[in-house]
Protein backbone atom coordinates (compact mmCIF):
# COMPACT_ATOMS: atom_id res chain seq x y z
CA UNK A 1 0.00 0.00 0.00
CA UNK A 2 1.59 3.01 -0.95
CA UNK A 3 -0.17 5.63 1.78
CA UNK A 4 2.13 3.02 4.47
CA UNK A 5 5.43 3.03 2.26
CA UNK A 6 8.34 4.99 3.90
CA UNK A 7 9.76 7.82 1.93
CA UNK A 8 13.49 8.19 2.83
CA UNK A 9 13.61 11.71 5.24
CA UNK A 10 14.84 14.84 3.21
CA UNK A 11 17.37 15.90 5.21
CA UNK A 12 19.01 19.77 5.45
CA UNK A 13 21.94 18.70 3.53
CA UNK A 14 20.10 17.57 0.37
CA UNK A 15 18.18 20.81 0.72
CA UNK A 16 21.65 22.73 0.67
CA UNK A 17 22.67 20.41 -2.17
CA UNK A 18 19.82 21.93 -4.34
CA UNK A 19 21.52 24.90 -4.78
CA UNK A 20 24.18 23.05 -6.85
CA UNK A 21 21.67 22.94 -9.46
CA UNK A 22 21.39 26.75 -9.88
CA UNK A 23 23.35 26.95 -12.59
CA UNK A 24 23.69 30.18 -15.40
CA UNK A 25 22.79 29.39 -18.91
CA UNK A 26 25.37 28.81 -21.68
CA UNK A 27 24.67 32.04 -22.85
CA UNK A 28 25.82 33.70 -20.18
CA UNK A 29 29.35 32.23 -20.09
CA UNK A 30 29.78 33.57 -23.84
CA UNK A 31 28.93 37.83 -21.89
CA UNK A 32 31.03 36.51 -18.80
CA UNK A 33 34.32 35.41 -21.16
CA UNK A 34 33.79 38.63 -23.11
CA UNK A 35 33.79 40.87 -19.90
CA UNK A 36 36.41 39.49 -18.55
CA UNK A 37 38.77 39.73 -21.62
CA UNK A 38 37.95 43.44 -21.61
CA UNK A 39 38.46 44.24 -17.91
CA UNK A 40 42.34 41.32 -18.74
CA UNK A 41 42.94 44.19 -21.15
CA UNK A 42 42.20 47.33 -18.98
CA UNK A 43 44.24 45.59 -16.52
CA UNK A 44 47.48 44.94 -18.70
CA UNK A 45 47.18 48.36 -20.28
CA UNK A 46 46.45 50.72 -16.65
CA UNK A 47 49.39 51.62 -15.10
CA UNK A 48 49.78 51.02 -11.74
CA UNK A 49 50.54 53.57 -9.07
CA UNK A 50 54.42 53.70 -7.22
CA UNK A 51 52.73 52.94 -3.97
CA UNK A 52 50.90 49.63 -5.45
CA UNK A 53 54.47 48.38 -6.50
CA UNK A 54 56.59 49.21 -3.45
CA UNK A 55 55.60 45.61 -1.56
CA UNK A 56 57.03 44.08 -4.37
CA UNK A 57 60.27 45.66 -4.87
CA UNK A 58 60.80 46.09 -1.52
CA UNK A 59 60.53 41.92 -1.26
CA UNK A 60 63.21 41.62 -4.00
CA UNK A 61 66.50 40.42 -2.40
CA UNK A 62 68.57 42.77 -4.23
CA UNK A 63 66.98 45.66 -2.33
CA UNK A 64 67.37 44.59 0.80
CA UNK A 65 71.10 45.90 1.25
CA UNK A 66 70.30 49.14 0.16
CA UNK A 67 67.58 49.36 2.20
CA UNK A 68 69.91 47.84 5.33
CA UNK A 69 72.29 50.76 4.62
CA UNK A 70 69.50 53.26 4.25
CA UNK A 71 68.02 52.69 7.76
CA UNK A 72 71.65 52.31 9.45
CA UNK A 73 73.15 55.88 7.58
CA UNK A 74 69.45 57.36 8.91
CA UNK A 75 70.34 56.20 12.38
CA UNK A 76 73.66 57.19 12.43
CA UNK A 77 72.34 60.78 11.30
CA UNK A 78 69.65 61.06 13.40
CA UNK A 79 72.30 59.95 16.61
CA UNK A 80 74.63 62.25 15.59
CA UNK A 81 72.49 64.76 15.25
CA UNK A 82 70.01 64.44 17.32
CA UNK A 83 71.16 62.74 19.79
CA UNK A 84 72.12 63.33 23.48
CA UNK A 85 74.55 66.46 23.73
CA UNK A 86 77.38 66.45 26.51
CA UNK A 87 76.16 68.82 29.11
CA UNK A 88 78.29 72.18 29.05
CA UNK A 89 79.03 72.45 32.44
CA UNK A 90 82.34 70.73 33.07
CA UNK A 91 83.38 73.21 29.79
CA UNK A 92 81.42 76.50 31.29
CA UNK A 93 83.02 75.95 34.46
CA UNK A 94 87.07 77.22 33.92
CA UNK A 95 85.40 79.53 31.08
CA UNK A 96 83.50 81.14 33.31
CA UNK A 97 86.00 81.35 36.49
CA UNK A 98 88.81 82.72 33.72
CA UNK A 99 86.12 85.48 32.72
CA UNK A 100 85.93 86.41 36.16
CA UNK A 101 89.86 87.22 36.88
CA UNK A 102 90.37 88.71 33.67
CA UNK A 103 87.11 90.99 33.35
CA UNK A 104 86.47 91.82 36.76
CA UNK A 105 82.87 93.62 35.48
CA UNK A 106 81.34 89.89 35.29
CA UNK A 107 80.12 89.03 38.33
CA UNK A 108 80.65 86.06 40.17
CA UNK A 109 78.11 86.16 42.37
CA UNK A 110 75.32 85.81 39.71
CA UNK A 111 76.19 81.92 39.54
CA UNK A 112 74.64 81.77 42.99
CA UNK A 113 71.29 83.03 42.39
CA UNK A 114 67.84 81.05 43.26
CA UNK A 115 68.31 80.24 39.29
CA UNK A 116 71.06 77.89 40.21
CA UNK A 117 68.94 75.32 42.81
CA UNK A 118 66.25 74.94 39.90
CA UNK A 119 68.82 74.25 36.72
CA UNK A 120 70.50 70.92 36.89
CA UNK A 121 72.88 72.01 34.59
CA UNK A 122 73.83 75.46 36.94
CA UNK A 123 73.95 73.16 39.69
CA UNK A 124 76.66 70.95 37.91
CA UNK A 125 78.56 74.74 37.35
CA UNK A 126 78.15 74.91 40.77
CA UNK A 127 79.57 71.74 42.09
CA UNK A 128 82.35 71.82 39.30
CA UNK A 129 83.69 75.42 40.94
CA UNK A 130 85.66 74.75 44.07
CA UNK A 131 83.99 74.64 46.97
CA UNK A 132 84.98 78.00 48.95
CA UNK A 133 86.74 80.75 47.28
CA UNK A 134 88.19 83.00 50.28
CA UNK A 135 90.22 85.79 50.23
CA UNK A 136 93.14 84.15 50.45
CA UNK A 137 93.16 81.66 48.16
CA UNK A 138 95.03 82.55 44.52
CA UNK A 139 93.02 82.57 41.67
CA UNK A 140 93.76 80.77 38.57
CA UNK A 141 95.46 81.98 36.31
CA UNK A 142 93.13 83.23 33.14
CA UNK A 143 93.18 81.17 30.44
CA UNK A 144 93.05 82.98 27.09
CA UNK A 145 89.71 82.79 25.37
CA UNK A 146 89.48 85.14 22.98
CA UNK A 147 92.70 87.13 21.22
CA UNK A 148 93.92 90.25 23.29
CA UNK A 149 93.15 92.24 20.77
CA UNK A 150 89.36 91.41 20.57
CA UNK A 151 89.65 92.01 24.46
CA UNK A 152 91.15 95.17 24.31
CA UNK A 153 88.19 96.29 21.77
CA UNK A 154 85.51 94.93 23.74
CA UNK A 155 87.27 97.31 26.62
CA UNK A 156 86.54 100.44 24.61
CA UNK A 157 83.25 99.98 24.56
CA UNK A 158 80.70 102.07 25.71
CA UNK A 159 79.41 99.52 27.98
CA UNK A 160 82.39 98.54 29.44
CA UNK A 161 83.70 101.95 30.02
CA UNK A 162 80.50 102.57 31.99
CA UNK A 163 80.86 99.21 33.89
CA UNK A 164 84.78 100.71 34.73
CA UNK A 165 83.70 103.63 36.01
CA UNK A 166 80.87 102.17 38.22
CA UNK A 167 83.52 100.04 39.81
CA UNK A 168 85.28 102.23 40.77
CA UNK A 169 83.41 104.40 42.28
CA UNK A 170 82.09 101.55 44.49
CA UNK A 171 85.85 100.56 45.25
CA UNK A 172 85.88 104.48 47.27
CA UNK A 173 82.39 103.70 49.14
CA UNK A 174 81.91 100.11 49.00
CA UNK A 175 84.89 98.04 48.61
CA UNK A 176 83.28 94.53 50.26
CA UNK A 177 80.74 94.86 47.77
CA UNK A 178 83.32 95.17 44.99
CA UNK A 179 85.03 92.32 46.55
CA UNK A 180 82.40 89.98 46.40
CA UNK A 181 81.79 91.39 42.52
CA UNK A 182 85.39 90.37 41.96
CA UNK A 183 84.71 87.10 42.65
CA UNK A 184 86.07 86.85 46.55
CA UNK A 185 83.44 85.49 48.93
CA UNK A 186 81.47 87.73 51.43
CA UNK A 187 82.98 87.97 54.69
CA UNK A 188 81.27 86.57 57.29
CA UNK A 189 80.83 90.15 58.92
CA UNK A 190 79.52 91.71 55.44
CA UNK A 191 77.31 88.61 55.47
CA UNK A 192 75.56 89.54 59.03
CA UNK A 193 75.26 92.83 57.97
CA UNK A 194 73.17 92.10 54.90
CA UNK A 195 71.45 89.76 56.68
CA UNK A 196 70.58 92.63 59.35
CA UNK A 197 69.87 94.73 56.52
CA UNK A 198 67.22 92.66 55.19
CA UNK A 199 65.46 91.60 58.45
CA UNK A 200 65.35 95.19 59.11
CA UNK A 201 63.91 96.05 55.65
CA UNK A 202 61.86 93.01 55.96
CA UNK A 203 60.20 94.36 59.56
CA UNK A 204 59.60 98.04 58.06
CA UNK A 205 57.51 96.51 54.90
CA UNK A 206 53.59 97.07 55.58
CA UNK A 207 52.40 94.44 54.71
CA UNK A 208 49.31 92.17 54.95
CA UNK A 209 51.19 89.28 56.78
CA UNK A 210 52.97 92.26 59.02
CA UNK A 211 52.42 90.00 61.63
CA UNK A 212 54.33 87.54 60.51
CA UNK A 213 57.47 89.78 59.26
CA UNK A 214 57.59 90.89 62.62
CA UNK A 215 57.77 87.01 64.07
CA UNK A 216 60.25 86.25 61.59
CA UNK A 217 62.52 89.39 62.32
CA UNK A 218 61.96 88.68 66.00
CA UNK A 219 63.41 85.06 65.04
CA UNK A 220 66.00 86.19 63.43
CA UNK A 221 67.66 88.59 66.17
CA UNK A 222 67.62 85.35 68.39
CA UNK A 223 71.35 84.21 68.89
CA UNK A 224 71.88 81.21 66.58
CA UNK A 225 72.48 78.26 69.23
CA UNK A 226 73.03 74.33 69.41
CA UNK A 227 69.68 73.53 70.28
CA UNK A 228 67.14 76.07 69.13
CA UNK A 229 63.88 76.87 70.97
CA UNK A 230 61.33 78.04 68.93
CA UNK A 231 58.82 80.82 69.99
CA UNK A 232 56.47 80.81 72.69
CA UNK A 233 53.43 80.86 70.24
CA UNK A 234 54.44 78.15 68.68
CA UNK A 235 55.62 75.84 70.81
CA UNK A 236 51.84 76.80 72.31
CA UNK A 237 49.82 75.83 69.05
CA UNK A 238 52.16 72.54 68.98
CA UNK A 239 51.49 71.16 71.89
CA UNK A 240 48.03 71.89 71.28
CA UNK A 241 47.89 70.10 67.96
CA UNK A 242 49.83 66.99 69.54
CA UNK A 243 47.52 66.64 72.36
CA UNK A 244 44.34 66.77 70.27
CA UNK A 245 42.69 69.31 72.09
CA UNK A 246 42.06 71.84 69.01
CA UNK A 247 40.45 68.98 66.76
CA UNK A 248 38.52 67.70 69.39
CA UNK A 249 37.50 71.45 70.27
CA UNK A 250 36.42 71.84 66.77
CA UNK A 251 34.31 68.71 66.71
CA UNK A 252 32.87 70.05 69.50
CA UNK A 253 31.60 72.71 68.12
CA UNK A 254 29.04 70.85 65.37
CA UNK A 255 26.30 68.59 67.27
CA UNK A 256 23.98 66.20 65.77
CA UNK A 257 20.91 66.24 67.33
CA UNK A 258 17.91 64.52 65.50
CA UNK A 259 17.15 66.09 62.25
CA UNK A 260 19.11 69.40 63.42
CA UNK A 261 22.91 70.13 63.00
CA UNK A 262 24.15 72.80 65.25
CA UNK A 263 27.28 74.76 65.06
CA UNK A 264 28.63 76.23 67.40
CA UNK A 265 31.45 79.57 67.87
CA UNK A 266 33.20 80.39 69.57
CA UNK A 267 34.70 83.89 69.55
CA UNK A 268 38.51 84.10 71.07
CA UNK A 269 39.23 87.71 71.55
CA UNK B 1 61.28 20.42 2.34
CA UNK B 2 59.15 23.35 3.29
CA UNK B 3 56.61 23.28 5.46
CA UNK B 4 53.99 24.50 4.06
CA UNK B 5 54.34 22.21 0.97
CA UNK B 6 54.48 19.23 3.69
CA UNK B 7 51.24 20.97 4.77
CA UNK B 8 49.52 21.17 0.99
CA UNK B 9 50.70 17.55 0.21
CA UNK B 10 48.67 16.53 3.49
CA UNK B 11 45.84 18.35 2.30
CA UNK B 12 45.75 17.12 -0.80
CA UNK B 13 45.19 13.50 -0.06
CA UNK B 14 43.42 11.84 -3.03
CA UNK B 15 45.63 11.19 -6.37
CA UNK B 16 43.25 12.51 -8.52
CA UNK B 17 43.00 16.18 -6.90
CA UNK B 18 47.15 15.42 -6.74
CA UNK B 19 47.16 15.05 -10.70
CA UNK B 20 45.10 17.85 -10.60
CA UNK B 21 47.28 20.04 -9.44
CA UNK B 22 50.42 19.23 -10.87
CA UNK B 23 48.80 20.09 -14.21
CA UNK B 24 47.79 23.30 -12.65
CA UNK B 25 50.97 24.20 -11.58
CA UNK B 26 52.68 23.17 -15.19
CA UNK B 27 50.10 25.65 -16.71
CA UNK B 28 50.74 28.47 -14.23
CA UNK B 29 54.43 28.16 -14.68
CA UNK B 30 53.92 28.79 -18.99
CA UNK B 31 51.98 31.86 -17.70
CA UNK B 32 54.86 32.64 -15.45
CA UNK B 33 57.22 32.04 -18.57
CA UNK B 34 55.42 34.52 -20.65
CA UNK B 35 52.97 32.69 -22.04
CA UNK B 36 49.80 34.67 -21.32
CA UNK B 37 47.37 32.50 -23.22
CA UNK B 38 47.76 29.41 -21.15
CA UNK B 39 46.29 31.30 -18.32
CA UNK B 40 42.74 30.66 -20.44
CA UNK B 41 43.12 27.42 -19.91
CA UNK B 42 43.06 28.07 -16.02
CA UNK B 43 39.72 30.51 -16.51
CA UNK B 44 38.26 27.77 -18.51
CA UNK B 45 38.57 25.10 -16.00
CA UNK B 46 37.68 26.87 -12.81
CA UNK B 47 34.97 29.66 -14.04
CA UNK B 48 31.96 27.73 -13.00
CA UNK B 49 33.39 26.38 -9.98
CA UNK B 50 34.74 30.53 -8.76
CA UNK B 51 31.30 31.50 -10.00
CA UNK B 52 29.23 29.01 -7.71
CA UNK B 53 31.23 29.90 -4.64
CA UNK B 54 30.97 34.03 -5.12
CA UNK B 55 27.06 33.33 -6.30
CA UNK B 56 25.98 30.99 -2.76
CA UNK B 57 28.14 33.38 -0.90
CA UNK B 58 26.16 36.65 -2.35
CA UNK B 59 22.78 35.46 -3.57
CA UNK B 60 22.89 37.66 -6.18
CA UNK B 61 24.07 36.80 -9.74
CA UNK B 62 25.36 39.97 -11.40
CA UNK B 63 27.99 40.89 -8.08
CA UNK B 64 28.79 37.26 -8.30
CA UNK B 65 29.72 37.78 -12.40
CA UNK B 66 31.80 40.83 -11.51
CA UNK B 67 33.56 39.32 -8.46
CA UNK B 68 34.34 36.11 -10.40
CA UNK B 69 35.83 38.25 -12.98
CA UNK B 70 37.86 40.37 -10.95
CA UNK B 71 38.57 37.11 -9.16
CA UNK B 72 40.45 35.69 -12.19
CA UNK B 73 42.06 39.00 -13.02
CA UNK B 74 43.69 39.23 -9.60
CA UNK B 75 45.10 35.88 -10.03
CA UNK B 76 46.21 36.90 -13.30
CA UNK B 77 48.18 39.91 -12.26
CA UNK B 78 49.67 38.11 -8.98
CA UNK B 79 50.63 34.84 -10.86
CA UNK B 80 54.45 35.76 -10.67
CA UNK B 81 53.70 35.62 -6.92
CA UNK B 82 52.09 32.09 -6.95
CA UNK B 83 55.70 29.86 -5.56
CA UNK B 84 53.12 26.62 -5.45
CA UNK B 85 53.07 25.82 -1.69
CA UNK B 86 49.72 25.33 -1.98
CA UNK B 87 47.75 23.90 -4.97
CA UNK B 88 46.16 26.12 -7.83
CA UNK B 89 43.08 25.76 -6.80
CA UNK B 90 43.74 26.70 -3.52
CA UNK B 91 44.89 29.58 -3.87
CA UNK B 92 42.08 31.25 -6.57
CA UNK B 93 39.31 29.72 -4.34
CA UNK B 94 41.26 32.26 -1.38
CA UNK B 95 41.55 35.27 -3.62
CA UNK B 96 38.00 34.78 -4.73
CA UNK B 97 36.48 34.22 -1.22
CA UNK B 98 38.55 36.96 0.14
CA UNK B 99 37.28 39.29 -2.51
CA UNK B 100 33.37 38.01 -2.02
CA UNK B 101 34.05 38.29 1.78
CA UNK B 102 35.36 41.85 1.30
CA UNK B 103 32.11 42.72 -0.94
CA UNK B 104 29.95 41.36 1.52
CA UNK B 105 31.32 43.57 4.39
CA UNK B 106 31.20 46.51 2.24
CA UNK B 107 27.66 46.17 1.72
CA UNK B 108 26.21 44.63 4.57
CA UNK B 109 23.32 46.23 4.43
CA UNK B 110 22.57 45.52 0.80
CA UNK B 111 20.93 42.47 0.70
CA UNK B 112 19.46 42.02 -3.23
CA UNK B 113 18.50 38.54 -4.36
CA UNK B 114 19.12 38.16 -7.97
CA UNK B 115 19.02 33.88 -8.55
CA UNK B 116 19.62 31.69 -11.24
CA UNK B 117 17.27 29.18 -12.27
CA UNK B 118 16.98 25.88 -10.29
CA UNK B 119 18.17 23.13 -13.02
CA UNK B 120 15.43 20.33 -12.24
CA UNK B 121 17.40 17.73 -14.28
CA UNK B 122 20.16 17.73 -12.00
CA UNK B 123 21.63 15.58 -9.86
CA UNK B 124 19.15 16.21 -7.41
CA UNK B 125 16.01 15.85 -8.94
CA UNK B 126 14.97 13.10 -6.71
CA UNK B 127 15.25 15.20 -3.72
CA UNK B 128 13.13 17.90 -5.34
CA UNK B 129 10.26 14.84 -6.50
CA UNK B 130 10.52 13.73 -3.15
CA UNK B 131 10.07 17.42 -1.75
CA UNK B 132 7.56 18.82 -4.26
CA UNK B 133 5.30 15.64 -5.26
CA UNK B 134 3.36 17.84 -7.48
CA UNK B 135 2.59 18.38 -11.32
CA UNK B 136 2.29 21.15 -13.40
CA UNK B 137 2.42 25.08 -11.92
CA UNK B 138 2.20 24.27 -8.65
CA UNK B 139 5.47 21.97 -8.24
CA UNK B 140 7.19 25.07 -10.00
CA UNK B 141 5.95 28.20 -7.60
CA UNK B 142 6.93 25.35 -4.79
CA UNK B 143 10.43 25.08 -5.64
CA UNK B 144 10.72 28.85 -6.62
CA UNK B 145 9.57 29.53 -2.80
CA UNK B 146 12.20 26.57 -1.64
CA UNK B 147 14.55 28.28 -3.31
CA UNK B 148 13.57 31.58 -1.67
CA UNK B 149 13.57 30.67 1.70
CA UNK B 150 16.52 28.94 1.47
CA UNK B 151 18.62 31.80 0.23
CA UNK B 152 16.92 33.52 2.79
CA UNK B 153 17.85 31.06 5.50
CA UNK B 154 21.49 31.36 4.22
CA UNK B 155 21.42 34.93 4.13
CA UNK B 156 21.06 35.40 7.98
CA UNK B 157 23.73 33.27 8.57
CA UNK B 158 27.06 35.28 9.77
CA UNK B 159 30.13 35.40 6.73
CA UNK B 160 31.93 33.36 8.43
CA UNK B 161 29.13 30.48 8.87
CA UNK B 162 27.80 30.91 5.15
CA UNK B 163 31.41 30.75 3.39
CA UNK B 164 31.96 27.35 5.73
CA UNK B 165 28.98 25.87 4.46
CA UNK B 166 28.98 26.61 1.06
CA UNK B 167 32.21 25.38 0.64
CA UNK B 168 31.83 21.88 2.75
CA UNK B 169 28.36 21.28 1.01
CA UNK B 170 27.86 22.38 -2.17
CA UNK B 171 31.59 23.14 -3.67
CA UNK B 172 32.29 19.57 -1.75
CA UNK B 173 35.56 20.45 -0.17
CA UNK B 174 37.29 19.24 2.91
CA UNK B 175 37.45 20.25 6.19
CA UNK B 176 41.67 20.85 5.99
CA UNK B 177 41.09 22.86 2.68
CA UNK B 178 38.49 25.16 3.87
CA UNK B 179 40.30 25.93 6.97
CA UNK B 180 43.56 26.79 4.54
CA UNK B 181 41.22 29.00 2.20
CA UNK B 182 39.70 30.47 5.46
CA UNK B 183 42.74 30.98 7.08
CA UNK B 184 41.30 29.24 10.47
CA UNK B 185 42.02 25.68 12.58
CA UNK B 186 39.89 22.29 11.06
CA UNK B 187 38.32 23.10 14.52
CA UNK B 188 36.62 26.36 13.95
CA UNK B 189 35.51 24.93 10.42
CA UNK B 190 33.95 21.92 12.23
CA UNK B 191 32.57 24.64 15.06
CA UNK B 192 30.78 26.40 12.23
CA UNK B 193 29.53 23.41 9.94
CA UNK B 194 27.78 22.08 12.87
CA UNK B 195 26.49 25.57 13.73
CA UNK B 196 25.17 26.80 10.64
CA UNK B 197 23.66 23.37 9.87
CA UNK B 198 21.74 23.39 13.55
CA UNK B 199 20.17 27.14 12.46
CA UNK B 200 19.18 26.17 8.83
CA UNK B 201 17.32 23.05 10.32
CA UNK B 202 15.34 25.85 12.51
CA UNK B 203 14.71 27.94 9.30
CA UNK B 204 14.27 25.14 6.82
CA UNK B 205 11.87 23.27 9.28
CA UNK B 206 8.68 23.67 7.38
CA UNK B 207 9.93 21.93 4.16
CA UNK B 208 12.05 19.23 6.05
CA UNK B 209 9.03 17.76 7.48
CA UNK B 210 6.82 18.06 4.39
Amino acid sequence: MPHFKQRPKVTIEDLIRLKRDERPAAAFWVNFDHELRQKQLTALLKKRAWWQELPQLLMRRAYLPVGATAILAFTFVSVKYYGPTPAPALVSAPVQQSQVAAEPAVANQAVSSPLANRSPMIAAVLEARPAVVTDSTPLPEPIELMPRQTRAVAAETPSAQTIAANLASFELTEPELVNSVRGSRLSPAARIQNVDLVVSELASVPTNASMRSRILAQYADRPLSREPSAPEIVRERLARRLGNSDITDRLNRIGLRGDQVSLGVTLRL
Amino acid sequence: MNLSKVFTKAIITSPERQQEADADLSIVKRVQAGEVAAFDQLILKYRERVFGIIYNLTSNREDASDLTQDAFIKAFQSINRFQGHCSFFTWLYRIAVNGALSHLRKNRLRTFFSLEKLHEDGTNAQIIDQLTDKKGADRGTYLKELQEKLNEALQKLSIPHRTVITLFEIDGLGHAEIAEIMGCTEGTVRSRLHYAKQFLQGEMGKYLNS
